[in-house]
């Protein structure tokens, strides 16, 4: 859409604030990387049709853009419950289980929109990658890759991931647990590479990334509140397992997790060197 | 996030950003809403004004047929998210906050963050006339007015 | 719950470079009880702590492992620790840089089991 279009759209919503001209114009906004103006068309809008399940995914992919996931998937639950055969809603919400690694309700969803819009883009491609996703998990222990599979889905818009060659050989290649121990997250909580299992052997490093993507923001103000610096690192022991968590980037967190009889300590050694891997393997990916 | 009082605007969105609150909402003792945030329907905000402004003034009265002073704050924690419910005086007045967060926030985090906005406000009121005492049927005129301009009604 | 709370917290205060202990509601990430904390706020230490506590163990839990038995924050200034307790408790502290963290985990734990 031009920006000669985007002005006609204005003052169309300018002469009539009733005009559901706020939808076309959010989204406009939205593909033009204006999120904070789309965020507030939509909003506006909901205030005047708060039961239009179309406004709610269009606030839902505004905010998923924005990397608000929690909100965004809120909006497309409301957006659900109003309409529950809106195809946009139930492809955000399967994306988001995709992220969240609950690998079986993304693939309900993601059919739901396939079976009401067979037309939808990116879908069918999407269930295809979750299937695949399903199968390692119940043949073996690949961790599916996190980001860049499902075109126009929000968090993908939003995220930092490479497209390509993100896969923990790469990254990680050399060094000990590079498939299944060594995690490294972006700021949004999404998996940038590496992978980690659960002691059945299924994948959890998305969950895992999707949790801790607030982690940094929490190490950075309790170090600075509690006048203690600069954060270097958080350790975590539990009766399983070690966790090790540092930040080897100003936006990027590394995971390390090792069995319990590996002492924290040597996990800051083990530390050092991936970080050294995923500072390379980012500088070499922007 | 809307604000009615500009000078609201930096205080609070630091305080969203360190307390991860999903819902914020700032009214005067009457109910007028000042600023808001998370509330995308103008109904929940209403209702939400009015009966905090309800609670605070219900708790103070308590406190005072009971001799046991004005409430400082309430919170009451549900299954899966909390809510902060607090009386601070700024040079315009008492003003209400109430403030809900979930798990990625906790009573402890609301609180501590709350009391520096609450600092941070008092420090950058803009000084002015004492506010006149709000009448009863002053009450909802002023809620529509605060509502029309935070929802562009 | 029977424990001396105070005298508890004396013992962890006592190990050289511990800047102040105390006892935080994990949920809520509220004060139960507190030594002398040098130049820090209290509040601020159990709610800070009580968050970073609890996402870690959002996220072990995702990983499919059990509660963190132990939290480290290691700053350029100092460190944070934790120990989860019974009722929903942790027991902190609040080092400086060069402190002997074994011996302070140590108390932290005897303090935790003698909450249980």
């Amino acid at each position: 859409m031009s920006i000669e279009d985007i002005r006609v759209l204005t003052a169309q919503l300018a002469a009539d604030p009733s005009s559901l001209a706020f939808l076309p114009l959010a989204e406009a906004l939205r593909r033009r990387g204006q999120l904070e103006a789309a965020e507030k068309i939509a909003i506006a809008g909901l205030t005047r049709y708060p039961d239009l399940a179309d406004a709610h995914d269009l606030l839902a992919r505004v905010l998923g853009d924005r990397g608000d996931l929690e909100r965004a998937f809120d909006e497309w639950d409301i957006a659900l419950r109003l309409d529950d055969r809106h195809a946009g809603a139930h492809k955000g919400i399967g994306f988001l289980y995709y992220v969240a690694g609950d690998l079986p309700r993304a693939l309900k969803h993601l059919e739901s929109a396939l079976a009401i819009a067979p037309e939808a883009e990116g879908v069918a491609a999407a269930i295809d990658r979750v299937r695949e996703g399903l199968a390692g998990m119940e043949g073996s222990s690949d961790v599916p890759a996190a980001a860049g599979e499902a075109p126009g889905t929000p968090a993908v818009a939003g995220s930092t991931a490479p497209s390509s060659g993100d896969g923990a050989g790469s990254l990680f290649s050399g060094l000990e647990g590079a498939e299944d121990g060594l995690l490294l997250i972006d700021g949004q909580g999404l998996r940038l590479g590496g992978g980690l299992n659960g002691p059945d052997g299924a994948p959890v490093g998305d969950a895992v990334a999707a949790h801790l993507a607030g982690a940094f923001r929490d190490a950075t103000r309790a170090a600075r509140l509690l006048s203690l610096g600069d954060w270097r690192s958080v350790g975590a022991e539990t009766a399983e397992a070690n966790f090790f968590l540092c930040a080897p980037t100003e936006d990027a967190l590394l995971l390390l997790v090792r069995d319990s009889s590996v002492p924290i300590a040597r996990l800051a050694k083990h530390a050092e060197r991936a970080s050294e891997a995923a500072r390379r393997w980012l500088a070499g990916a922007a | 996030m809307r604000v009615i009082e500009p000078w609201v605007a930096d205080p609070l969105q630091r305080f969203l950003a360190e307390s991860s609150a999903r819902l914020v909402l700032l009214t005067t003792s009457s109910g007028q809403v000042v600023a808001q945030h998370g509330f995308t329907r103008a109904l929940d905000v209403m209702s939400a004004a009015a009966l905090g402004a309800a609670i605070m003034a219900s708790t103070d009265e308590l406190g005072r047929i009971t001799a046991s002073g004005a409430s400082r704050a309430l919170s009451h924690q549900g299954p899966s998210r909390g809510v902060f419910l607090s009386g601070f005086d700024v040079p315009q007045g008492r003003w209400i906050g109430l403030v809900v967060y979930d798990h990625d926030s906790s009573l402890g985090l609301v609180r501590l963050f709350f009391d520096r906005l609450v600092g941070e406000l008092t420090a950058l009121a803009p000084v002015e006339t004492p506010a006149r005492e709000v009448l009863a049927a002053d009450f909802e005129n002023e809620l529509n007015a605060s509502l029309r301009s935070l929802f562009g009604r | 719950m029977n424990v001396d709370l105070a005298g508890a917290l004396e013992l962890i205060t006592r190990v050289v470079g511990v800047r102040g202990a105390m006892v935080v509601s994990a949920d809520e990430g509220l004060v139960v009880a507190e030594s002398s904390m040098d130049g820090i706020e209290g509040a601020a230490v159990a709610a800070l702590t009580a968050g970073v506590v609890s996402r870690l163990t959002r996220a072990t839990a995702a990983a499919g492992r059990s509660a963190p038995a132990f939290v480290h924050l290691q700053a350029e200034g100092g460190s944070l620790l934790a120990v989860p307790a019974a009722e929903d408790l942790l027991v902190v502290a609040v080092t400086d840089p060069d402190v002997n963290v074994g011996l302070v985990r140590l108390e932290l734990r005897r303090m935790a089991e003698q909450l249980a």
